[in-house]
Order: structure tokens, then sequence, then C-alpha cells
């Protein structure tokens, strides 16, 4: 069965193709006050080009963590990281980050927020805006071009901060729990804006959440995390058919899977209880 | 002589010493040295300010060394800033250069450490070059530090102009006031007073207007 698939054209193409990340035997250690403390331990999991991979996971488990090191803000303390085959030793711009926060430029309207990638990177003035411009109708924001940040609410903030870390037209997209800040109705709205816009960018995605609905809605493959120390507990590949929308969660596949995702979290959680106890 | 002079006393003493033209003469030589003092002091101060802010090698050599100069009252150099200087224009400026130039340190090497480190990394995911990080981002985070440090030095560069006037001076505002104080003319005392005050209170406002302007994106 094995040797059959190995040599159908399908794998035969996915072994051609490297992966879009490699992360093998990651570790990262945190000079704390009370010693050091790991934070990640020795994680190891590939992106395929194009794929859409959720890391998910609770509160402090090192998801940002991991995402800062793929996007060269972190150094990995042991282990290597690799993108579209050369190793990371700091941040590129064909890889772009949303961050939680949108951390606009408060001094830059949308438009030359937007541009600023394109500017650094030697575009023309006129090139840069009509860069901003396309993405400012993709994320349909038009009528705010000419706004400040601050005049902005947090989901039109987020839009932005999407947009701008897409005007570099980065080969892999890292998003690190974009749509925490926001409510949950705002947050269903950027989740389909999110699959829309997946369907024309092709990028390679990997989205960071706690949310375990968020992560099955938006992903291929869901990798769960466990915390203290961040390990990867388990991997989920997510079949339901796209275009997809966050109706889906309704769906009974959606909900066998999200049931198989909730039994290896509360399995992990009870350890970690009872692991506590007996301390 | 009246130690309380009425407001006529005082309003003839002024129409006087506008239309002996001294008014004109003190004013200039006293808006020469604020303006003056308060460009190179403000100047040296931001400059200073981004360097010590965002670079902790020269932080730490010349940190130390502003921290223990700057709660020196101005006025405690008279002394010395008269054998250095002379009366010369020069140790006028010193002073009020002295006393803007600490303040705006301060503040703008704040502002800089300051700066949002969130903004920085999204500017380094976008290829931001480390050295276009200084214009394009920490100098633009720091402003409204700075100038909120530049406001401060507005009120500071009259103070000090105080005592540079009093370290010797051929005219200026101040200067007036003493030697009407020597001559017992209290309503040219009092009209001098008035005259340094409202010279203060504008230049706080226009700054403030200014303000605005700067950070424009408030
Ligand atoms: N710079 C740092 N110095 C010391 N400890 C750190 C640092 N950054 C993160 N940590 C610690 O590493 C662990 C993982 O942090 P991380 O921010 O990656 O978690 P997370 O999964 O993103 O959590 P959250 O969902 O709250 O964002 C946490 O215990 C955190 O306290
Ligand atoms: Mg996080």
């Amino acid at each position: 069965m094995k040797l059959a698939l190995a040599s159908s054209p399908a794998s035969v193409e996915s072994a051609r193709k490297q992966p879009a990340i490699q992360v093998s035997n990651l570790s990262i250690v945190f000079d704390t006050k009370r010693g050091q403390m790991i934070a990640v331990d020795r994680v190891s999991f590939d992106v395929a080009p194009g794929e859409f991979v959720c890391i998910a996971g609770p509160s402090g488990c090192g998801k940002s963590t991991v995402l800062n090191t793929i996007a060269g803000l972190e150094v990995p303390f042991e282990g290597e990281i690799l993108v579209e085959g050369a190793p990371v030793y700091s941040p590129r711009p064909d890889v772009g980050m949303v961050f939680q926060q949108p951390h606009l430029f408060p001094w830059k309207s949308v438009r030359s927020n937007i541009a600023h990638g394109p500017r650094m990177l030697g575009k023309s003035k006129t090139e840069a805006y009509a860069i901003a411009d396309d993405l400012i109708a993709m994320v349909g924001l038009k009528r705010f071009a000419d706004a400040y940040p601050n005049t902005l609410s947090g989901g039109m903030q987020q839009r932005v901060a999407i947009a701008r870390a897409l005007a570099n037209q980065p080969r892999v997209l890292l998003m690190d729990e974009p749509f925490g800040a926001l409510d949950a109705q705002t947050r269903a709205v950027m989740q389909d804006n999110l699959l829309a816009l997946r369907d024309r960018i092709k990028a390679t995605i990997v989205f960071v959440t706690h949310d375990i609905d968020e992560a099955i809605v938006l992903a291929d493959r869901v990798l769960i995390m466990s915390a203290g120390p961040g390990r990867i507990l388990r991997e989920v590949a997510v079949k339901l058919p796209r275009p997809r929308s966050s109706s889906v969660m309704v769906e009974p596949a959606y909900l066998s899977l999200k049931k198989d995702c909730l039994d290896v979290i509360r399995a992990e959680g009870l350890r970690a209880f009872n692991q506590s106890d007996a301390d | 002589m009246v130690l309380f002079p009425p407001p006529t006393v005082v309003a003839a003493a002024v129409l006087e010493w506008i239309r002996s033209g001294q008014f004109f003469s003190d004013l200039l030589a006293s808006l020469f040295r604020v303006t003056t003092g308060f460009i190179i002091g403000g100047a040296l101060g931001i400059l200073l300010g981004v360097l010590t802010g965002q670079f902790p090698v020269i932080s730490s050599l010349l940190s130390p060394l502003f921290h223990i100069l700057r709660p020196i009252p101005p006025i405690a150099f008279v002394p010395i800033v008269i054998l250095w200087f002379g009366l010369s224009e020069a140790g006028k400026l010193f002073l009020v250069v002295w006393g803007v130039f600490f303040t705006v340190w301060l503040s703008t090497h704040i502002g800089v450490q300051k700066v949002d480190r969130g903004l920085i990394r999204a500017a380094l995911m976008l290829g931001t070059p480390r050295r276009q990080m200084l214009q394009e981002i920490v100098l633009l985070g720091a402003l409204p530090y700075i100038v909120v440090g530049l406001r401060t030095a507005v009120s500071i560069s009259f103070y000090t102009l105080v005592a540079a006037e009093l370290a010797g001076a051929f005219a200026g505002i101040v200067y007036r006031i003493e030697i009407a104080q020597q001559n017992l003319q209290t309503g040219q005392v009092m009209g001098g007073l008035a005259a340094l005050g409202l010279m203060s209170f504008i230049a706080d406002r226009l700054f403030a207007a200014l303000a605005e302007r700067i950070v424009w994106w408030r």
C-alpha cells in the first residue's frame, strides 16, 4: 500500500517540492530570574508549500515563541529552521508576520502603512501606493485609505495589518492570534475574510491560536501543543471541503474533528493536573 | 519711592520705555538669547538623546555624567560663566543652552527607549534596514516625548535667561528690571516683569500650537 502510494504521481510531486518550512528539533530556552526555563521542547514539523497550518494550544505553551523563531525574531537554542530550504537567521521580507496587536505605525495613514514594506524594498512611491491600493480594496477599506490607525476599529486595524504583511508578497505568512483581541462576531467575519483572501494569495500560512474552533475552520492541518514545556501533542488533518467558511462549524464532520481535538486536549489536561498533584 | 505702584505709574513707565527705543533693543537682546539658546540646546539635546537612547555603549559613557550635571541649577553656574566668558554674549547663551539641553536630552533619551518594541518588530518583518529604522520608526516613535521635552524647555529657557542677564549684560528685559530696581523705579520693574511674563506666555502658546502640528497623527 505504502509502496503504491509512493509511486503515485501526487507523492512524486510532493517529494520533488521541498517543504516551505522545516522545523527540526527546535528547543528554546529563556533565562529567567528563577534560572533557565524551557519554553519549547524539541518541536519538529514541516509545512508544505501553500499549506495552511494552525498551531493550537493553551496560553503560555510557546506558540508565539515558535512563530517568532520561524520569523527570525528569536534565535533557536537548539535545532534548526529552514524556510524554502534556507536556514533562518533574521527576518526576511518573503516571510510576513501579523501579530496579535496590529502594531500599525501610528504616524502613517492606512495607505502608507501598507506601502511601507514595498518602499523599504526599494519600490518607488507610485509603485508602492499602487500595491497598497490593490490590497486596500482586497481587505475592503477603500473609504479609509487616508485615515490614521487611531481612527479605526480593532477589526479594521487588523485588516490593515494583514494587508501590510501581504504587500511584500510573502511566500510564507505567519499569523500570531491575529483575531485574539476581537469580539466573537468580528472574529467570524475576519476568519471568512482570511479564507477568501487565502485563495487569492497562495502563500503558505502558519496561524497560531488558542481557539480550537478557529484552528479547525481555517486549517488544512492542526498541530495541538501542550504547555510546560511546549511540545507538539498531536497532528490533526482537517479534510473539510474548501472553499470553507465559519458556517462549517455545524457540519457533522467538523464536530467529529473537534471531538478528536478536545479528547487530546482533555487527556493532556488530566495528565498535567495529576502530575502537579503528585509534586 | 512706591513699593506697590498703581497701574498708571506702571503704564507710564512702560510707555517711556517704549518711546526711548530701549524696549525694542531689550526685547531683541532677550529674544535672541532665548531663541538661540533654545535652538542650540534643543538640537544638542535631541542629538545626544537619540545617541544615548539608541546605543547602550554611548549611554554608558555619557548618561552617568549627564545625570550628575543635570540637577545643578543653571544659576549656580553664573560665577564660573563670568570667569570663563566674561560679560560676552557666549556666556549668556551657554547658560540658556545648559538649561534647555538636559531637559530635552532626558525626554529624548526616554522617548527613544520607550519606542514600542512591537513597531520595531513589525518594521523588521517588513524589511526595514537597520539604518532606516532610526528615521522611519525610532525618531517618529520618540517624537511625542521630544515635543513634551521641548515644551518644558521653553519655560526653562526663560528661567535661565534671568540668570544669564543677571550675570552682567548691556541690554535685555531682565537687565532693565535690574537697573530699574537699582534706581528704585518700581514702575519700570513691574513693567519689565509684565513684559517677561507676556513673552514667556506667548512663547509657550506658540509652541503648544506648533506641537499639535509636529505630532500630526494625534
Ligand atoms: N523573552 C522572554 N523571556 C522569558 N520568558 C519568555 C520570553 N518570551 C516568552 N517567555 C515564556 O515562554 C513561554 C512561552 O511563551 P509564548 O509567548 O510563546 O506563549 P504563547 O503560547 O504564545 O502564549 P499566549 O497564548 O498567551 O500568547 C511562557 O511561559 C513565557 O512566559
Ligand atoms: Mg502568544
